[in-house]
């Protein structure tokens, strides 16, 4: 299977699938961005005192959590023309992978506000700081290091997911291939070697975040003894 | 936003076809359900083993399964393996991609499991007498399961929405049919809020019984 010709071939592949890789790195970057700014809203939200927006926080992540990505990706492609929404395939897979990544960020920001000690918000307030105040400076960046290590797993998920915008004809790694694959028909080599190009990018990452995750437990143990 | 009225006309036919594909999509979830069980069970005690090469073999298993998507490796089993002669039909296919895809993750959380489990246990065991793979049977796994089960609840939820997947290679689940149906009818809007409900229909209980599930083995812990 692995012959000179196929070697050649790959090396006729390898431009365009690094191209690719760039443009699933591009996706990838910009539905994170999304993802943790509108997660952020959503987890302010459903921690509000306001029960409306509370509880529209809430269903919007049940949805989220509750349908898979595909099909938000179709309703966001082909069902918001309906509505006169059109985006292209890139911009709605930006989107749809967003917003489905600001469901399960939200609630990592929940977990990590919970888990700072509800005495250091009393102590903010107590010294006069509003609720916003207080979260801003006291209560997040405590939550950071709690965060940090689900967040960064979420980056590694998300830039696998990002293979599901070729259904939508999203120009990004997986599409390039299935383009080579209509090409070439030689769909074993062109699948092999588009796994091991999500590999180098995936790999390195999780192995980043295992090494973070590992750093953040040591020093919190330093902290503790000291 | 036209088109509710061929959705109306059309409704009864619509559903059908969609239930239909629902019915595959629970084939395709528990199908693959069952290779990740196994197949992560198989790792998950290779991990725990004290053979170095067992537990090597398993980490390159895990490594590489949970940095590949697994839409790049459903396509490698259906077209890759079709163009060097082995031909799985769609359904089949779309459960060993989902199962190999999940074992790997399975891995790692049966691999928790037996941690989790008292080592004392394990040497009760091998003191009155029982070979290492009958203590791993008979009473560390037992243990072990409960300690899982919550994140296998989990992973099946994650599973049913992600064998939506299996539409791509031309498994005729949920999201296929929808697929078919909206190339005849033109109805995307409506079809896939259709798709989205009949998905929350399934992933809504099994998510309340599995939260019920890991408040049950809480309390068990505790007792």
């Amino acid at each position: 299977m692995i012959s000179d010709a196929t070697l050649d071939l790959v090396r006729e592949w390898l431009p365009e699938l690094l191209v690719a890789a760039a443009q699933t790195l591009e996706m990838t970057a910009l539905a994170y961005a999304l993802s943790v700014v509108a997660g952020l809203f959503v987890a302010l939200g459903e921690m509000s005192r306001r029960r409306w927006l509370a509880r529209c926080c809430r269903v919007y992540i049940e949805f989220v959590r509750g349908t898979p990505t595909l099909t938000q990706l179709f309703l966001i492609y082909f069902g918001l023309p309906a509505f006169g929404i059109v985006l292209p395939s890139f911009g709605a897979a930006v989107v749809a992978l967003g917003l489905h990544y600001a469901a399960s960020m939200s609630e990592i920001y929940r977990g990590g506000i919970a888990a700072v000690d509800l005495g250091q918000a009393e102590a903010a307030s107590a010294v006069g700081m509003t609720r916003a105040e207080a979260l801003r400076h006291i209560v997040l960046p405590q939550a950071l290091r709690v965060i940090l290590p689900p967040m960064g797993n979420s980056l590694v998920s998300l830039l696998k997911d990002t293979s599901v915008a070729s259904l939508i004809a999203a120009p990004e790694l997986m599409m390039r291939a299935d383009d080579l694959t209509s090409e070439y028909y030689m769909p074993m080599q062109i699948y092999l070697v588009t796994g091991v190009m999500y590999f180098i990018m995936a790999f390195p990452l999780s192995m980043a975040v295992r090494w973070l995750e590992r750093s953040l437990i040591r020093s919190r143990l330093r902290q503790r003894r000291a | 936003m036209g088109g509710w009225h061929r959705f109306v006309d059309r409704f009864p036919e619509i559903v059908q076809l969609l239930l239909t594909g629902a019915v595959t999509t629970v084939v395709v979830t528990v199908g693959g359900f069952a290779v990740s069980v196994l197949l992560g069970l198989l790792f998950g005690t290779f991990k725990t083993s004290r053979s170095r090469a067992l537990r090597a073999v398993a980490h390159v298993y895990v490594e590489v399964f949970r940095s590949v998507p697994v839409l790049t490796q459903l396509f490698i089993i259906y077209f890759g393996l079709a163009s060097v002669g082995i031909r799985l039909p769609p359904v089949p296919a779309a459960v060993v991609g989902f199962g190999l895809n999940g074992g790997a993750y399975l891995t790692e959380v049966f691999r928790a499991g037996i941690e989790a489990v008292n080592r004392g246990q394990s040497e009760a065991a091998l003191a009155i007498g029982m070979t290492r793979l009958m203590a791993l049977r008979i009473i560390v796994m037992p243990q072990a399961v409960r300690v899982v089960l919550p994140a296998l609840a989990n992973f099946a939820i994650g599973l049913l929405k992600e064998s939506s997947l299996a539409s791509a290679v031309a498994a005729p689940e949920l999201s296929f049919n929808a697929g078919m149906l909206v190339r005849q009818t033109y109805l995307s809007t409506q079809i896939y809020v259709c798709v989205a409900i009949v998905y929350l229909a399934m992933s809504l209980p099994l998510s309340s019984a599995s939260r019920a599930l890991e408040r049950h083995v809480a309390r068990g812990k505790r007792a």
